[in-house]
């Protein structure tokens, strides 16, 4: 078969020593990049894409992807043990993954994550190989309405999602979506809510928003119940998943890499939408969904899945139709730019041995990051036992210096204590923070395209049902909220009764 | 452990204040303001040439990118920094000449506020359409465009963006200023939605479009050069398919604050014209589709005057361009 | 006795302080937006303008808002808590001097130096310490000590980052 032969020629690139090692590299500093709270894959590739220069561009390349999905590794470590994401689609994994620290199953739910990444991850090695060119046709079919129906139903996924009072998590998203608007209109240039201050002309970054509500407000929330965070460094339990645990995740985990890996190739970074996707199912279809945010193992294994093959697929787009899905890939445009090879539909014909040879590296890649992290876990996890008192100011430096070096920007960082503020007031008012940070991510991107179909619809909201994707997916959305409602309901008017 | 920490931080203090004792400009490393993110085509420019520059100083050029509001944020932050000659800034068509009639409240003067270093590289406009069009070459699309603006659908990459610059100034130039734009977050999204047919046509650099063009999945109908490119010899010039009034291209040219002192000025501009002249650098400018500027382009004089000229064309168009 | 008479005869009054604050929350947020973007033209659904979405977005936040405090009134929920103004001072003052201080800001008439990551660095992990309620000094300062050498040989020299070491002291 094609794909066979295409795949040995791959692998025959990968393997090479040179290869390998630069693989390797690249996965090791995107782990610990992903690690440190703020220092993302962006201005890690960024920075280190002078070096790749004297580098032949399938090796450039190869270690560059391995930082981009070793850097996903990374944040859901993050994530777990200190609750900040790091990434968009590390919001999920805080949900459950933090609580599972919280109840001593730390190296369990790091040991989860790392095997349902790496599970995703050889699930969509094949994928990308056997079905990349193909799989590029479901990319074009998502004009705008597609893509603002899509957003519609991510929206409300949220509220399914929510933890608490479903008004609540209504409020965030709402909120969400207003902080989304802030800064520059992209159409007229005119500037919105940004009170004159030029350095909110961009709007509100997201690592700015997600280090203030989540990291910031989180470092205040435990200095105030110091009883909270001694039970996280009291038990530190076992540190691999055991057979019951294995057995609950094989199935999310699945589920998982399928939602993930098809939401990647989507235009537009539709690879956010994976895990929260993912989170939804699973607590759907779970007997008892009220275990969900209180340490759930398949809240951890199904985003967590969902999270790598979205990252990987990312790559389907960029190497097939030479169009970056999002901000990671314009850089590795960038990246194949200075190196002589403009991305597009023809790079798989006329550059295979660089086509195949990052595919093959990326399952290499992926078991790499398994054996470099798994004995890591334990390291990790040690880690909860420093002292409070002193954890939580190198948390604020890593933030601090992170933070800055997203755009080079000093009031960043001072706009994100304003965000730390701002979360503390929401957990006191009991809201909880993940559906804002949707809203937020997904609000950006729902007002382009809204603002898009309608343009190209010449002001019709037909647009939406008369296309018949777009149609499904709001289907979709009303019976997701319907379904999400209705008990809520149920229970509220209960509650009346029983007072 | 106490001992050695403290040990360790005092040995780092001083070799790294050893380090910066050298005579005469530079003595330490010199920061390149990108106002793009990073793995954009300014982006690679810089990095390309600031590659090369780093080895003409003697010092290494530190890329900095501080995106925003049309590249004009990293722009003012560069321009209203210490005139030492340890600031540069990489900026391009739009933050330069289109900027004064984009963004109201710019808080520097290209034509007068600058101190011009030279230009580092232009990139040729392509005016593309999706593949089904009916039109097939540019005087039948100019044509459609003109008998029934309403039909068509522009696309792109945000206000201040190079792609919005050459086509409001396209646009302007055909009589139709308030044709429907579709806006997008960067060319990528919008180049999709050009190859999936949503939108007709976009005015984008040739290095976003050509590998599209080449595989048919979108048509060219015309480089707005004097040349054809290379990238694309069988594409057009705007003066061959009838349309010699529009003529501009994405230039990406090095600035300082004024008052940078000449020496420093002096070292910058020999820096920029070796890197131009190395076989390697110039090598890859070529496969971006780039085009090497002129000797009097590298100039600050010929850079400033390109700045103006510019300037002058874009201003009608992008003052009645609808808000 | 029906249950509307119970209601009505236990009256009007605020059942979760929590849930009420958090409405009067939404409310205030949404009143700031709207302010913020009275002066936005909302355009048409044609060509949707600047202040379209934020307006709508506000309106359904005081709605939300509001819906928060009906509620409020009529189920019991969780009281405020208390506040902590320990952790907020420190902490955020801790990461404002860091903003401020890492490559300096005038701010009106006030100017901050650029002090860069040699000592920004130091300052906002002894001011955040503070913060503790199990504070040791000798411990913080040591442990400061250590975190500022590796994060500058880890973001400066590890990584690279363009971030100012020490202007006044190195140059760079």
């Amino acid at each position: 078969m094609d794909m066979f032969s295409n795949l040995s020629l791959g692998f025959g690139v990968a393997l090479s020593f040179q290869n390998l090692a630069l693989c390797f590299v690249g996965c090791l500093v995107g782990t610990l990049i992903g690690v440190l709270p703020g220092v993302g894959p962006i201005a890690t590739i960024s920075i280190l894409l002078p070096i790749t220069f004297g580098l032949d561009p399938t090796g450039a390349l190869i270690m560059l992807a391995g930082i981009y999905y070793g850097a996903q590794y990374g944040g859901s470590t993050t994530a777990i043990l200190v609750n900040i994401p790091g990434e968009a689609t590390a919001v999920v994994t805080t949900l459950d993954g933090h609580q599972m620290a919280k109840q001593g199953r730390a190296g369990i739910a790091l040991g989860t994550a790392a095997i349902g990444s790496f599970v995703a991850g050889c699930f969509a090695t094949v994928v990308i190989a056997a079905l990349g060119a193909p799989l590029t046709k479901m990319a074009l079919l998502f004009g705008p309405a597609e893509y603002f129906s899509l957003m519609v139903m991510g929206l409300c996924f949220a509220v399914v999602l929510a933890r608490g009072s479903i008004l609540k998590a209504f409020c965030m998203i709402m909120l969400g979506l207003l902080l989304s608007t802030v800064g520059t209109d992209l159409e007229t240039g005119q500037e919105r809510l940004t009170f004159g201050i030029p350095a909110l002309a961009d709007g509100i970054d997201f690592s700015v928003l997600a280090m203030g509500i989540f990291g910031f407000a989180e470092v205040l929330r435990n200095l105030e119940t110091p009883e909270a965070r001694d039970v996280v460094r009291a038990k530190i339990g076992r540190l691999l998943p055991g057979w019951s645990d294995i057995k609950q995740s094989a199935m999310p985990c699945m589920r998982g890499t399928v939602i993930g890996g098809t939401l990647g190739i989507l235009p537009g970074n539709g690879a956010v939408l994976g895990p929260f996707a993912s989170y939804t199912v699973e607590k759907k279809i779970a007997k008892d969904p009220s275990r969900f945010g209180k340490g759930a193992i398949e809240g951890v294994a199904g985003p967590e899945s969902a999270n790598n093959a979205g990252a990987q697929t990312a790559f389907i787009p960029l190497l097939t139709l030479g169009i970056p899905p999002n901000a990671v890939m314009a850089l590795m445009v960038g990246a194949m730019t200075i190196h002589g090879i403009i991305p597009g539909p023809q790079v798989m014909t006329r550059n295979p041995e660089l086509f195949w040879g990052m595919i093959a590296s990326m399952w290499i890649g992926n078991l790499m990051l398994l054996i470099i992290n798994l004995p890591l876990v334990g390291l990790w996890v040690k880690l909860l036992q420093v002292p409070y008192r002193l954890m939580f100011p190198a948390i604020l430096i890593f933030c601090c210096i992170g933070i800055y070096s997203v755009n080079n920007q000093p009031l960043d960082v001072a706009f994100t204590a304003m965000f730390g503020l701002f979360g503390y007031l929401l957990i006191k008012l009991g809201f909880e923070p993940a559906p804002l940070l949707l809203g937020f991510v997904l609000g950006k991107l729902m007002e382009e395209k809204l603002r898009q179909a309608l343009i190209i619809s010449r002001g019709s909201f037909m647009t939406f049902l008369e296309r018949p994707i777009s149609a499904g997916l709001l289907l979709v959305a009303v019976a997701v909220l319907v379904v999400a409602l209705m008990p809520s309901m149920a229970k509220k008017r209960d509650e009346v009764f029983t007072e | 452990m106490k001992k050695t920490v403290i040990g360790l931080a005092a040995a780092m203090t001083l070799a790294l204040a050893g380090g910066a004792h050298a005579q005469g400009y530079p003595t330490k490393p010199v920061t390149m303001i990108v106002p793009f993110a990073a793995g954009g085509p300014t982006d690679i420019i810089a990095r390309i040439v600031g590659d090369h520059m780093s080895k003409t100083l003697g010092q290494q050029i530190v890329i900095e990118n501080v995106a925003g509001a049309g590249g004009t944020t990293g722009i003012t932050r560069a321009m209203t920094a210490a005139p030492d000659g340890y600031t540069i800034a990489m900026g391009h068509l739009g933050t330069f000449s289109a900027a004064p009639a984009t963004y109201p409240g710019l808080k520097y003067d290209p034509i007068n506020g600058i101190q011009p270093i030279g230009l580092a590289g232009g990139t040729p406009i392509l005016i593309v359409a999706r593949k089904n069009l009916e039109a097939n070459d540019l005087k039948s699309f100019v044509a459609a465009v003109k008998a029934n603006p309403d039909k068509f659908n522009e696309a792109h990459a945000g206000l201040g963006s190079v792609s919005w610059t050459t086509c409001t100034l396209l646009k302007g130039q055909l009589g139709v200023p308030k044709l429907n734009a579709v806006a997008y977050r960067g060319t990528g999204p919008a180049l999709n939605d050009l190859v999936s047919g949503q939108i007709d046509f976009m005015c984008d650099q040739i290095v976003s479009v050509s590998e599209q063009v080449k595989a048919g999945t979108i048509k060219a109908f015309a480089v707005a050069s004097a040349q054809r490119s290379p990238a694309l010899p069988d594409v057009p010039t705007t003066t061959e398919a009838g349309l010699p009034e529009y003529q501009i291209e994405a230039w990406n040219g090095l600035a300082a604050p004024k008052g940078t002192p000449k020496e420093a000025v002096d070292k910058l501009v020999d820096a920029l014209n070796k890197a131009l002249n190395d076989e390697n650098t110039k090598k890859r400018l070529l496969d971006l589709g780039a085009v090497i500027p002129t000797a009097t382009d590298r100039t600050p004089e010929g850079f400033g005057a390109l700045i103006k000229r510019d300037a002058a064309k874009l201003d009608p168009a992008l003052k009645s361009a609808p808000r | 006795m029906s249950l509307n008479q119970i209601e009505r005869a236990r009256g009007l009054r605020i059942r979760s302080s929590q849930d009420f604050a958090a409405g009067l929350f939404m409310i205030v947020l949404a009143v700031l937006a709207l302010v913020l973007a009275r002066d936005l033209p909302m355009g048409s659904l044609r060509q949707i303008g600047p202040g379209m979405l934020p307006t709508w977005f506000s309106i359904f936040c005081a709605a939300l808002g509001l819906l928060q405090i009906v509620g409020s009134l009529r189920f019991n929920g969780e009281a405020l808590s208390g506040w902590s103004w320990r952790g907020v001072i420190f902490v955020l003052g801790g990461a404002c001097v860091f903003g401020l201080t890492i490559r300096g800001f005038d701010f009106g008439p006030i100017r901050f130096p650029s002090l860069g990551l040699l000592v920004a660095g130091p300052l906002v992990m002894l001011i955040s310490g503070l913060a503790a309620n199990d504070l040791k000094w000798k411990e913080l300062i040591i442990f400061t000590v250590a975190m500022s050498a590796a994060c500058i040989l880890l973001f400066k020299y590890a990584l690279s980052l363009p971030i100012p070491l020490a202007p006044w002291l190195l140059g760079i």
